[in-house]
């Protein structure tokens, strides 16, 4: 592929005469040098982890945030340029307070990824009524979990801005492994707690370091019921010390 | 030549000057009112549309079915009603096509809300009251005022006769300054039956259109409650039979609608 390069991968929006975007595909691949990230969805809620590369002693892992909370119901996690995601979870979440004020109700966890995959394609040259634009496209996937009036549900946000729902999902740079491990192991009854186990398990596997509470992060979505009757989700990003405790049961 | 009297020395002006104002909005009469039950929302209308002593029409109707479980009553300017009635129709529609599912009740009463506060400042001159099914299947009553204040509520009466109609619902429907004796206690709102409450909301009419001159004509009255297909067997207000009352099907709307969700029943009114 990389072989192959031709002035077709400069434009962003020109299409090779083989029907290829090479920077769309370009940006895929950033994703594979982005730290490992896992999602499992369950009948009891939805687990997000990912990897935290600590590359110095002097950095502060708490400072790295991977995993970002969208609206109350609905979290992502993401692998691959993290400074992209920013963007797209802001959207995210403006998105989300907008439907919540224009409607009275909680945005379905499909509606919001939809809301971010929109973004994603709206790179390249800038059109006459709207100057500011975005230059290339993102380098950034997201696995966004949450739960609404249809349960717990992950879904896989990639830059050419298609999403695909998943029961289980590894992205970055361990993924190809971790998928395999999740192929194996998860099951559709599975408890929460064995999800988060087995989210762990999925990253201590491809991780170059020892895991241990500084270098992974987990978050969780679990049932709640929303204000107008309706079933939803609580996001929350596990704390250090309940971390802890899932990876000595581990 | 212009402003000498014949007969006159003295030159007086008989012209003054024309000042043309712009008006955008009418006034055209009728009456709306809606009441729910436990399981089922009537939503009625007459049916004549007027400006000052003159009838424009005796059948315009002014209420329209949203879909299989709201409806919405307008009132007041009927150009600035029907506009803002294919707005909520056209959002409607795009809502379904990018969530998947018709928009729940509290979702449209909401969004009726900022379409109305958009037009602060050039309001649409409508007062709207949206009857339909909440996301438990129960009657509600969603009444607004022209620039989107909003409420839920059991019963609410709002055009030309409002003041005729709301005191009557007041008494019969919420039971304001009725007591109970030893004999008889006073129900609580909200669960009489769906043949009562259909015979409030007739009496309110014909009423309004003995003492109001700007109602009468035609009466419609939209019943929205859970198909009686929807269940097993019937029970509550899909147990009535509207058909032997004269009720169609509900014609309008975004959605394939369900057989007998939402029905219309049309009786005559006076028309002097």
């Amino acid at each position: 592929m990389f072989l192959t390069r031709s002035e077709y991968d400069r434009g962003v929006n020109t299409f090779s005469p083989e029907g290829r975007l090479f920077q769309v595909e370009y940006a895929l691949e950033a994703i594979k040098l982005g730290s490992t990230t896992v999602g499992i969805s369950t009948k009891e809620g939805v687990v997000l982890g990912v990897e935290k590369r600590v590359q110095s002693s002097l950095l502060e892992s708490s400072s790295i945030e991977k995993i970002m909370e969208i609206d109350r119901h609905l979290g992502a996690a993401m692998s691959g340029l993290t400074a992209d995601a920013r963007t797209m979870i802001e959207h995210a979440r403006v998105t989300s307070q907008n439907h919540a004020f224009t409607y009275d109700e909680e945005i379905k966890v499909e509606s919001a990824t939809q809301a971010v995959c929109d973004l994603a394609l709206r790179f390249g040259e800038s059109t006459e009524d709207d100057e500011a634009m975005m230059s290339r496209p993102f380098g950034v996937a997201l696995l966004i979990a949450g739960i609404d009036e249809k349960g717990p549900q992950l879904y896989h946000a990639d830059p050419s801005g298609t999403f695909v729902r998943y029961d289980a999902k590894a992205i970055g740079s361990g993924s190809e492994g971790a998928q395999g491990e999740l192929q194996d192991k998860y099951r559709k009854d599975m408890s929460l707690k064995e999800a988060s186990i087995l989210t762990l398990r999925v990253l201590k596997q491809v991780m170059e370091e020892k895991l241990d509470e500084n270098n992974v992060q987990l978050a969780t979505v679990v049932p709640r019921v929303a204000k107008d009757g309706r079933p939803s989700g609580q996001f929350a990003i596990m704390p250090v010390e309940e971390l802890k405790k899932v990876i000595e049961e581990m | 030549m212009l402003g000498l009297q014949p007969g006159s020395s003295t030159v007086v002006p008989t012209s003054a000057p024309v000042g043309h104002r712009f008006e955008p909005y009418d006034s055209n009469g009728g009456s709306i009112a809606a009441v729910c039950g436990k399981d089922f929302c009537i939503i009625a209308s007459d049916t004549r549309q007027s400006t000052g002593y003159s009838i424009q029409t005796r059948y315009k109707p002014k209420v329209f079915r949203l879909n299989d479980k709201a409806t919405l009553a307008t009132n007041g300017f009927a150009a600035d009603a029907e506009a803002m009635v294919s707005r909520i129709r056209q959002r409607l529609e795009w809502y379904r096509h990018s969530h998947g599912r018709s928009m729940p009740l509290h979702a449209i009463a909401r969004m009726i809300s900022t379409i109305l506060y958009g037009k602060r400042f050039f309001p649409y001159y409508v007062y709207n009251i949206l009857g339909g099914l909440d996301e438990e299947g129960k009657g509600a009553v969603y009444s607004f005022d022209p620039v989107g204040s909003y409420e839920r509520e059991f019963c609410r009466a709002a055009g030309a006769a409002q003041s005729l109609i709301q005191p009557f619902l007041d008494n019969q429907i919420m039971f304001k300054n009725q007591h109970s004796t030893p004999e008889h206690t006073v129900p609580k709102p909200g669960e009489m039956s769906l043949p009562d409450v259909l015979k409030i909301v007739m009496d309110s009419f014909t009423s309004a259109t003995e003492r109001h001159i700007e109602v009468g004509d035609g009466l419609e009255m939209f019943v929205v409650r859970t198909p009686p297909s929807a269940q097993g067997e019937a029970i509550g207000a899909a147990s009535v039979d509207l058909k032997a009352m004269g009720g169609v099907e509900a014609v309008g709307g975004e959605d394939e609608q369900e057989e007998g969700a939402v029905m219309v029943i049309r009786r005559e009114l006076k028309k002097d």
